[in-house]
């Protein structure tokens, strides 16, 4: 299955109600099923099928996840006056709907993320990010990091031995297939 | 928050009859047979089944050290969050932590929607599956209305037997928040609570997590390595 990246940017306000539009806007809603179903299996025993219809309604519960949780996230962003959601966010948010369960683990993720993004950062000597510009205000992405990564201590009860940290993330690439 | 969570499901693991009173077997019993033992079995096999599950979660992501192959791609994932007007801007490490964090809860829903297909002695994961395992699950409460009711009209039908004895719906006694168990399964012909086969997906973690190993004790050397307790 090819993933096409062609569509990013442009109709960034698409809505639930992109129902009325094209079939690509609304495969854009979902997570791609051969993704979903492969998780899935992960979880079930070898002998086990799961019906196309089970396969579609898991991919309305995650891309439904991913919106609770931004919401969250999001609503508490705009109380602080801040505009970039970060890792920190969407644990809290988590810790606030209830997911207490799924923050452990993805602390220590996050943990080891940032690790590597530091180690990638210092290779390099300087930050270089083609993919840093996520959503609006391209100019502003890195001052504004850097400035909230100056504050991300307060959020969190491990310390951390580096005061900057850019993210890559390298979105386009990072691809399963 | 609450770290009494934790202590709480240890507890419920370890500890026989304690966590779950007679009460909700005698619920049961109302359909006409059922005995609190094998009851109290289901749920703690259940129990240490998501249990089994985080632990090796943790244990996984210790070891992770690639953040460029993601089982979900990340286009994708900020095109969702973006589909909120409220969002503006999403630092990188956000749609990398949602990668993970999709995936565990698609586990997690899978794992308990396959529950309910065992009950019902399918092998195949169906959708009322999944309406089962979100009308069963708190935290699962803001998908209600993905699954429509008929999904779970469907189910009460399939046990028809004891749709009237049996509450399809179980409230979380003396469950952490978050953790409903679901109903048991009742073999309509004679009354008696049926152990659903749960060994074969258990060797699909027990052979992933080499050290896993099923039972009370090993689900304490777990928590024990995690150094939890």
């Amino acid at each position: 299955m090819a993933e096409s990246d062609n569509e990013s940017g442009g109709h960034t306000g698409n809505a639930s109600g992109s129902n009325e539009l094209s079939g690509c806007r609304e495969q854009d809603r979902f997570l791609p099923i051969a993704n979903v179903s492969r998780i899935m299996k992960k979880a079930l025993p070898a002998n086990a099928k799961i019906s196309k219809e089970a396969k579609e309604t898991v991919q309305e519960c995650v891309s439904e996840f991913i919106s609770f949780i931004t919401g969250e996230a999001s609503d508490k962003c705009q109380k602080e006056k801040r505009k970039t959601i970060n890792g920190d966010d969407l644990l809290w948010a988590m810790t606030t709907l209830g997911f207490e369960d799924y923050v452990d683990p993805l602390k220590i993720y996050l943990h080891k993320y940032r690790e590597m993004e530091g180690e990638k950062t210092a290779m390099m000597g300087r930050p270089h990010e083609r993919d840093e510009g996520y959503g609006h205000g391209h100019g502003h992405a890195t001052p504004m990091m850097t400035m909230m990564m100056g504050h991300q201590p307060q959020h969190q009860h491990q310390h951390q031995h580096q005061g900057h940290v850019y993210g890559s993330g390298s979105a386009s690439s990072a691809r399963t297939r | 928050m609450e770290t009494n969570n934790q202590q709480q499901q240890q507890q419920g693991a370890q500890a026989q009859s304690g966590p779950y009173p007679v009460a909700g077997a005698g619920g049961s019993a109302g359909a006409g047979a059922g005995a609190p033992p094998p009851f109290q079995h289901l749920l703690q096999q259940q129990q240490q089944q998501l249990q089994m599950f985080w632990s090796y979660q943790r244990q996984e992501i210790e070891h992770v050290n690639d953040f460029k192959n993601h089982q979900l791609p990340l286009a994708r994932i900020k095109k969702i969050m973006k589909a909120d007007e409220d969002v503006r801007m999403i630092s990188a490490e956000a749609p990398i932590l949602f990668a993970k964090a999709c995936e565990l809860f698609i586990l997690e829903l899978t794992i308990r929607s396959w529950l309910h297909a065992e009950e019902n002695k399918r092998r195949t994961l169906q959708k009322n599956d999944i309406a089962a395992a979100i009308t069963r699950t708190d935290i699962f409460d803001f998908l209600v209305d993905i699954v429509p009711r008929d999904e779970i009209k469907d189910d009460a039908a399939l046990v028809g037997a004891t749709a009237s004895g049996v509450p399809y719906y179980y409230p979380p006694i003396g469950q952490p928040a978050g953790m409903m168990i679901g109903r048991p399964a009742v073999d309509p012909a004679t009354g008696v609570y049926v152990q659903p086969p749960s060994q074969a997906w258990q060797s699909v973690w027990q052979s992933a997590a080499e050290d896993a190993s099923y039972g009370t004790g090993g689900a304490g050397a777990q928590r024990s390595l995690d150094g939890q307790s």
